[in-house]
């Protein structure tokens, strides 16, 4: 694309050859009209406002259809076509009902007014809207429809499609009668998840959102704040509207990466929570066993008292903290600091050790980093899409859209997963191996690769530690994974075992999408190592589009890890024992390198069993819910009993708080400022859009209260920025990033510098490990320990759905949520139900050996013959007390994906009886 | 007395067009075997020669079409070639003529064609409500497949095409090639804005000839008479054959084909055996909804591509409605107008709420007494404004019977 000049009703303009025509129009304020012309979709050229004239051609053009060339000579506005677009004008408003309620911004209405259209006129002259039985639809649980406001534009139904890539959208009937329809006819009965692309693409408030509709005018919000979403780690960019100190509405920010402009259903309906009557606004004391409103300097006192006591009479590693992804980058980042300062312990971890422990093991041993290697955008690009035990268009909604636009253009995608997932429906191959043989199928992948000559051996010799002398170790290793083998331990036909293994060796490049699935098992580590095997003798890693992801499940699972909330890592992934770096810390931190831990803290579930045993006396809860997440809660229960003092600092009274014997009121992201990192290591800003209710106070403004109240103070911190100004100064990979740089777009890092543009793929020079090369880790499969009995004969997974989210503490307080899903439900196979006559919608009790908890059942073939499946949101249905705490070796993470259960109907109950 | 030159119709009703043999014996398929052993070019230089032009009503030189999607895009691995046998426009039925009586011809044409481009593979969009040319075609295609004339190295030749029959359902619009393309897509039938021409990026996006069943079915005799017997054939301007449809108020309705040049008078009295019941000749519509009305000044014009429309008239598909002196124009102006108005697809603006507000203007300027009423120029002026303004051809079209009307019969109104 070159450089080339135009010219515009007489004006020169420079631009690149190739560009739209309107879009360079409008960039050089010649604003030609237009209404079903967006940026982010392709031209329609329906609505005919932007009619030009283009020298050399005999008939008029659209200018959103025309892609501009050298010396094109173009003239936007004279008598004809401005009386074209009146008379069009004229049409439109003939057509419709132009009320407007003023909730939303109406670009006919804009240009009625431009034009001075005499709209009484118009409709005496031409009556069309008598004739017209225009169709409403209010079935959505968060959007209504209204085709008398409905210029059918397309901009709803190409959002649907190209943007979203959901197809749900199209327009009914011709002519006149023409109008937009969701699925078949009724919104409710479609396959609408909500999302709302439609209502902020939409331009003429045909399309409308319910929540809050009536609160506000638009032209009358206080203020518009863009932020970061909240939810899960695609870091979508919001806009958040304003009225009254309470957030109204929700918007993608247009063209920003990394959703640019997209959102999900929770990113634009999930902002309720902020403003909910459940917020904490006190801090809350135990007093003879009954939590009571206290003041602030109060429970501050007390909990300084309280683990100063425990500090002086069991030690320092009588204490521990909970960290959360859910805080900012400088939340999480002080914390750490205080856990390492403060309680003078590692004993610091949070939710990761959860979800991606094994898979960030086994990526950093392999090559080096735990982060995912691409952007976001590359998810699109790419020429093979391979996910494996995730659950993308649920969890990562946004991820996901890049994902089926890539499919539009040609790509291929490789689903593994043992479970139905909507992606499924755009796989061009699905594997369905049963829970827990992973390491055997990607073996399989691997030998049939190998048989293949489809390794790729240069990369191997240039890229991977011992080169073709490692291979050899794993080709042998592999060799006994015949696909027919694999066939018979995974139950995935041989065919589509070498198909998946053909498709992703032979691609000029592949992403690896991995997730939950491989991760939380008692092989997790081992099954990521398999996995990044295949990924290293393919070279499907260390060039542009090609590499592994593990789409982060929280808002900042990265940047927690990132600025060092882990027993292991200091901020930058560095190791605690590296005294060098505690030495280059303690300076930064004003205090003598002999007051920080130089051995490895408690993980998560250890922390749980070491409080169980009476080792860890006390601990401080930021923003986690251990009390729903962790494996075999019956038995965290009686670990946090055990302790002599427990804080929670969270925004609701969660489960956990109820363990509490202080609790403290903390800010949501929509109360305070600081940055996130997102899944592909993008910071991210968060801005303060509204005040907090009652007493809350920041998280990180708690810490420095209580550092000092401790005798150990933090230096004064202005504001978040000031932090984040000390976490690059000990986090190499962040050191050239700063607010200033990421006010309009995010940076990823590494980014070592100030001139640093940031690093969208990692790896393209070097692995990051000592020696630049990438490690083979050879492993078997083992069958798992916990199988189906005569006693347990199911083996229940668990996950997550579109609309909650984690311990759904803040999903579960927006109605718009609750009205797509409030109730949690056990899947078993129709085969399955039938053996054990059980009926749709019965109420079940579902026993482990750890637990038990009352569900009900939906039969679906989502899930094999002998495996179930059960969302793990639902408070009033935990799963977690079922699970496990048997460990990964390796990583600690627990087999929340493995539960070996029995299933028996039981009376039949209601869900407020759960309540 | 003219009679018909027979070319596209040289078999109906002579052979059994169930029966392939029967069209080889009367010299089927030796066109395709003669093509397949000439080079591409040559073909194609052979329909420029020829000046064959598209007989689906919009008249574009057959063999510059070709010549653009055989030129496109190189590197394509894939391109397509399309018939557009969704004939309806009203008072046409020269298509289902060549399909129900004749489909091996089309067939032999498709692949010849194709071959011309390098087609890897031949759709044929045929009318839903076509059953009996459905079922026709596809039994030719399945016996053309058997005898090696569709499929893998046809011939012989190396030369490889599969042919696939997709049905319309009912939408007029689909029968304008863009939006025919859409449908072929699986998508719904609205109109792509153009360019890029199907030439360019056609079907799926690779370059595609889309070519009316009468031409193509024209090919043949081409190739195997050669471009020069064809330019014997017709007029200067306007060489070849073409079938007109003779209905409305006429003896002997029905299809004819014959030369290029024929006066409207002696296809209406020499083969259409005149007004019906010895009624008087008032006018016809030429080229059906989307064509022109002529009076009796026009009876003696050779019809022709470029002599019509120094008329003021188009020569469409072939298309010839005559109306008699007891029929009353208003109403079938009318009816013309509720057309437009039933098929616009509603996408663009101009042709969804201008077709509408011709009916509601016409009611008025037919029913109205106060002076306030539209006239017909005030008609015209919106048609030229959805003319200049619309995105495909539909929208564009209601200016031309308007336009007709008001030279020929503005008395009338």
């Amino acid at each position: 694309m070159g450089t080339i000049s135009i010219q515009i009703d007489g004006k020169v303009v420079q631009t690149q050859s190739g560009k739209n025509l309107l879009k360079v129009a409008r960039e050089n304020s010649i604003d030609i009209p237009g209404l079903c012309f967006h940026p982010r979709i392709s031209p329609t050229g329906a609505c005919r406002l932007c009619s030009v004239k283009i020298n050399g051609q005999d008939s008029l053009t659209m200018a959103c259809t025309v892609s501009v060339d050298e010396g094109m000579t173009v003239t936007a506005f004279d008598d004809e076509l401005e009386q074209n677009r009146r008379q069009t004008l004229e049409y439109l408003v003939a057509e419709h009902n132009i009320e407007d309620d003023g909730t939303y911004h109406d670009e006919l209405r804009d240009l009625i007014e431009r034009y001075e259209i005499d709209v009484d006129q118009v409709h005496q002259t031409i009556s069309l809207q008598e004739n017209i039985v225009f169709k409403t639809d209010n079935s959505s649980p968060v959007l209504s429809y209204d085709a008398s406001k409905c210029i059918n534009c397309f901009r709803c139904v190409k959002g649907c499609c190209e943007i979203q890539g959901k197809e749900v959208l199209a327009m009914n009937e011709r002519g006149l009668k023409a109008h937009i329809i969701a699925g078949f006819d009724q919104w409710d009965e479609s396959e609408c998840d909500g999302c709302g692309e439609c209502i902020q693409i939409c331009p003429t408030g045909a399309i409308v959102e319910k929540p809050h509709r009536e609160d506000f005018l638009i032209d009358q919000v206080d203020q518009t704040v863009k932020t970061t979403c909240p939810y899960c780690g695609v870091g979508c960019q919001l806009e958040l509207l304003v009225k009254d100190n309470t957030i109204v509405r929700s918007n993608g920010v247009e063209h920003v990466s990394p959703n640019y402009g997209r959102l999900c259903v929770k990113g634009r309906f999930g902002y309720e929570f902020v403003a909910s009557p459940e917020r904490l606004t006190h801090p809350l004391i135990k007093k003879n066993g009954v939590l009571e409103k206290a003041s602030w300097d109060e429970a501050l006192d007390l909990i300084a008292l309280r683990f100063r006591a425990i500090r002086e009479n069991y030690g320092s590693s009588a204490l521990a903290g909970y960290s959360s992804a859910k805080c900012t980058n400088e939340d999480n980042y002080l914390f750490q600091k205080f856990i390492r300062t403060v309680f003078q312990t590692n004993n610091i971890d949070y939710c990761t050790r959860l979800c991606h422990a094994s898979t960030v093991t086994a990526m950093i041993r392999a090559i080096g980093d735990g982060a995912g290697s691409n952007s976001i955008e590359d998810f699109e690009t790419t020429d093979v899409l391979f996910i494996i035990g995730n659950n993308i268009i649920e969890t990562h909604p946004v991820t996901a859209t890049f994902v089926k636009r890539g499919k539009t253009r040609g790509n291929k995608i490789i689903v593994c997963d043992p479970k139905w997932t909507p992606m499924v429906k755009y796989a061009d191959i699905w594997l369905q191996p049963k829970l827990g043989t992973d390491v055997a199928l990607l073996n399989g992948m691997i030998h049939i690769i190998i048989q293949k000559g489809l390794n790729d051996e240069t990369f191997i010799k240039n890229r991977v530690k011992d080169g073709l002398a490692a291979f050899k170790v794993l080709e042998e290793q592999t060799s006994k994974y015949t696909p027919e083998m694999v066939a018979e331990i995974t139950g995935v036909p041989v065919d589509l075992l070498e198909a998946a293994a053909t498709i992703y060796a032979s691609a000029a490049t592949a992403i690896i999408a991995t997730g939950m699935g491989l991760s939380q098992q008692v092989t997790g580590t081992h099954n990521v190592f398999a996995l990044i095997n295949m990924m290293l003798i393919t070279g499907q890693v260390g060039k542009e589009r090609a590499g592994i992801n593990p789409p982060r499940g929280q808002n900042n699972v990265q940047g927690a890890t990132d600025v060092g909330a882990s027993p292991v890592f200091y901020p930058g992934y560095i190791p605690v024992t590296d005294t060098a770096n505690r030495q280059k810390v303690a300076k930064v931190w004003n205090i003598p390198v002999e007051e920080l831990d130089d051995q490895p803290g408690l993980t998560t579930v250890e922390l749980m069993k070491a409080a169980y045993d009476g080792k860890i006396k006390g601990i401080y809860v930021l923003g986690e819910n251990p009390m729903i997440t962790d494996p075999n809660l019956n038995h965290t229960e009686e670990a946090f009993k055990r302790m002599d003092f427990v804080v929670v600092q969270d925004i609701f009274f969660t489960e956990t708080a109820a363990m509490a014997d202080v609790v403290l009121p903390a800010t949501s992201f929509a109360e305070k400022d600081g940055t996130f990192v997102n899944s592909d290591r993008r910071v991210l800003r968060v801005r303060k859009a509204v005040d907090p209710p009652g007493e809350a106070w920041n998280d990180w403004t708690v810490l420095c209260e209580l550092a000092n109240r401790m005798g150990r103070p933090f230096p004064e911190y202005k504001n978040s920025e000031a932090v984040f100004e000390e976490i690059r100064k000990v986090t190499p990979m962040l050191a050239g990033i700063s607010y200033q740089r990421i006010e309009d777009q995010g940076i990823q890092w590494p980014c070592p510098d100030e001139t640093h543009p940031g690093t969208g793929t990692l790896f393209t020079e070097r692995f990051n490990t000592s020696d630049g090369k990438a490690v083979l880790h050879p492993v078997d499969y083992v069958p798992q320990g916990e199988k189906p009995s005569e006693e347990f004969p199911f083996i229940l997974n668990s996950g997550r759905i579109l609309y909650h989210y984690h311990s759904a503490t803040m999903s579960k307080r927006n109605d718009s949520l609750n009205a797509y899903a409030n109730r949690s439900y056990l899947l078993m196979h129709p085969r399955d139900a039938q053996k054990n006559k059980l009926a749709d919608g019965d109420t079940v009790k579902v026993n482990s050996k750890g637990g038990t908890l009352v569900t009900w059942l939906k039969i679906s073939d989502e899930v094999l013959p002998g495996e179930l499946f059960m969302p793990w949101h639902y408070s009033h249905s935990q799963v977690n007390r079922l699970t496990r705490d048997e460990l990964d070796p390796f990583s600690k993470i627990a087999p929340f994906k493995l539960t070996a259960c029995r299933v028996e109907k039981t009376k039949g109950i209601q869900l407020d009886d759960l309540k | 007395m003219i009679k018909e030159t027979r070319i596209t119709l040289k078999n109906v009703r002579k052979i059994n067009p169930e029966k392939i043999e029967e069209y080889i014996k009367a010299g089927g398929y030796l066109a395709l075997q003669k093509a397949l052993t000439q080079k591409p070019e040559t073909i194609i230089d052979e329909m420029l020669q020829s000046s064959l032009r598209g007989r689906g009503g919009a008249g574009f030189s057959t063999g510059l079409k070709e010549k653009f999607t055989s030129d496109a895009c190189k590197t394509c691995t894939d391109r397509f070639i399309v018939c557009n046998a969704d004939e309806g426009e009203p008072g046409t039925f020269k298509d289902r003529i060549i399909m129900e009586r004749d489909p091996h011809l089309l067939i032999e044409g498709i692949i010849i064609a194709g071959y011309s481009i390098g087609a890897t593979r031949a759709y044929i969009y045929i009318r839903g409500e076509y059953y009996q040319s459905i079922k026709r075609v596809e039994l030719a295609v399945k016996q053309a497949k058997k005898a090696g004339y569709i499929g893998q190295n046809i011939l012989g030749s190396g030369y490889s095409l599969d042919v696939e029959i997709r049905l319309g359902a009912g939408s007029y619009l689909c029968g304008e090639e863009l939006t025919l393309l859409e449908s072929l897509e699986g998508k719904q039938g609205y109109p792509r804005v153009k360019p890029p021409f199907p030439a360019e990026k056609g079907l799926f996006g690779l370059p595609t000839l889309v070519n009316n069943v009468e031409t193509l079915a024209t090919i043949p005799a081409i190739v195997e008479k050669g471009a020069k017997w064809y330019l014997t054939l017709g007029s200067k301007d306007s060489p070849g054959t073409k079938i007109f449809t003779l209905s409305g108020d006429v003896e002997k309705p029905g299809y004819y084909e014959v030369e290029m040049g024929a006066s409207l008078r002696a296809l209406i009295y020499d083969l259409g055996g005149g007004i019906k019941d010895g009624g008087t000749f008032k006018a016809a519509l030429l080229g059906g909804a989307a064509g022109t009305f002529v009076d009796q000044s026009v009876l003696d014009t050779p019809m022709s591509y470029d002599l019509l429309k120094e008329k003021g008239a188009v020569l469409g598909s072939g298309a010839i409605i005559v109306i008699s002196e007891s029929r009353s124009l208003p109403e079938m102006t009318r009816s013309i107008l509720d057309f437009f108005k039933h098929e616009s697809c509603g996408k663009c603006v101009p042709c969804r709420i201008g077709t509408a507000h011709l009916v509601q203007m016409f009611q008025e300027l037919t029913t109205k007494t106060s002076e306030t009423k539209p006239t017909l120029d005030d008609m015209i002026n919106k048609a030229e404004y959805m003319s200049k303004t619309s995105l495909c051809p539909l929208g564009q079209s209601p200016i031309l019977p308007l336009q007709s009307l008001k030279q020929y019969f503005s008395n009338q109104f």
